[in-house]
């Protein structure tokens, strides 16, 4: 499956980006203002307007490339928002999405650092090291950060899982955003994101994030879906850019997601 | 419930109000009118633009709107005017963007409007 590609320095887009979301709401409205409305949801369109300045040879040839691969608005490719957190059910843990090693204990209803009780305490009683993660349709080659809240009384780390890595984090008694950025080796459509505990321990984790960038952005809240499209397309069958220099592209383009393609 | 930024502010200045009323005008030859209310009351509208919103917050927006489903959900809406809580708003649109310039730099505009119940 094509996806869109990264920048040189690990970001999807540059600012300014927009994105639209568009509803379908069938709507019978009476004489005297009483209305009866009709969801749906099949129809929903995601939109983004990206603008690129200063692109390399490389960068370029990369959105050229795929341009000709999707054949221009004919075929999807996978968009990984850059102004999402790639991750569904960010703050419920116990949904599906979610695939928690047995015996991988979960309680809800934890405070969190923002002042919530939206915060999760994953407890590991066994005496082998366990995850929970959520794997996502997204490239696993990609520069991606993982981001999440995490504290522990008694635990003094905690184990980020991105795809095939398990990079370890000290943690204390106050929440601390632990993350893990970088790139794999690794040519997979899927790529998982979570936490692994050591035997015994337990921890409070809250807001995980996974970001297609090199670095965490502030931590935003998904529910149902995360900021993955795999079934993105150019909206015009024209890209235009322009070159100010050798090496120095800049150029447009809108990219939309209609779920019932 | 409608989100609330993170000064714990609903809206942002410059905020509008519309207090909406539907009457029917019936204009006779000689210039005289009958006029008669098609609604029973008179219904409330908020425009709330947005500047200078983090990415967190415009999150909670953008989650908003799609748990609403665009204006086919109803929440309540406190009137940040008068505290008047309105139990019964949508939004008013099915679209909802935004735009982002830089870090902590985004933009976006909403109109909720009262339903009549």
């Amino acid at each position: 499956m094509p996806y869109f590609p990264q920048l040189s320095s690990g970001a999807t887009g540059q600012f300014p980006v927009a994105r639209q979301r568009t509803a379908r709401t069938v709507v019978n409205q009476s004489w005297d203002g009483y209305q009866v409305k009709l969801a749906d949801p099949g129809a929903a369109i995601t939109e983004w307007h990206l603008s690129f300045e200063e692109l390399s040879d490389q960068e370029l040839a990369a959105l050229e490339a795929l341009f000709q691969a999707v054949e221009g608005s004919l075929t999807p490719f996978t968009f990984l928002d850059p102004a999402d957190n790639l991750l569904a059910w960010s703050e419920q843990q116990s949904e599906p999405v979610w695939q928690a090693d047995p015996l991988l204990t979960l309680t809800v209803g934890i405070s969190d650092p923002f002042g919530g009780t939206a915060a999760y305490r994953v407890s590991n009683p066994t005496g082998a090291t366990l995850i929970l993660q959520q794997s996502i349709n997204a490239p696993a080659s990609l520069d991606y950060c993982l981001s999440v809240y995490a504290c522990s009384e008694q635990s003094p780390r905690l184990w980020l899982v991105r795809g095939a890595t398990i990079e370890a984090v000290e943690i204390g008694p106050q929440w601390t955003r632990a993350t893990s950025a970088g790139q794999l080796q690794d040519t997979s459509d899927t790529i998982s994101f979570g936490v692994a505990l050591d035997p015994g321990s337990a921890v409070n984790v809250f807001g995980f994030q996974a970001e297609v960038q090199p670095a965490a952005s502030l931590y935003k809240q998904t529910a149902e879906t995360g900021g993955v499209y795999p079934n993105a397309r150019f909206r015009d069958d024209a890209l235009t850019f322009t070159a100010a220099g050798p090496g120095r592209y800049s150029c447009e383009l809108d990219i939309v997601n209609v779920e019932y393609l | 419930m409608f989100p609330t930024l993170k000064t714990g502010a609903v809206m942002q200045y410059p905020a509008k109000r519309t207090l909406l009323y539907n009457t029917d005008i019936i204009r006779f030859l000689d210039g005289t009118e009958q006029r008669f209310r098609d609604s029973p009351s008179v219904l409330h509208q908020w425009t709330i633009p947005l500047d200078l919103l983090d990415e967190s917050e415009l999150a909670n927006f953008d989650q908003f709107f799609t748990s609403n489903q665009g204006k086919f959900g109803a929440f309540s809406f406190t009137d940040p005017w008068d505290g008047t809580i309105y139990p019964n708003c949508s939004l008013m649109e099915d679209a909802f963007s935004f735009t982002v310039s830089g870090e902590m730099r985004g933009k976006t505009t909403l109109t909720v409007c009262e339903n009549r119940t």
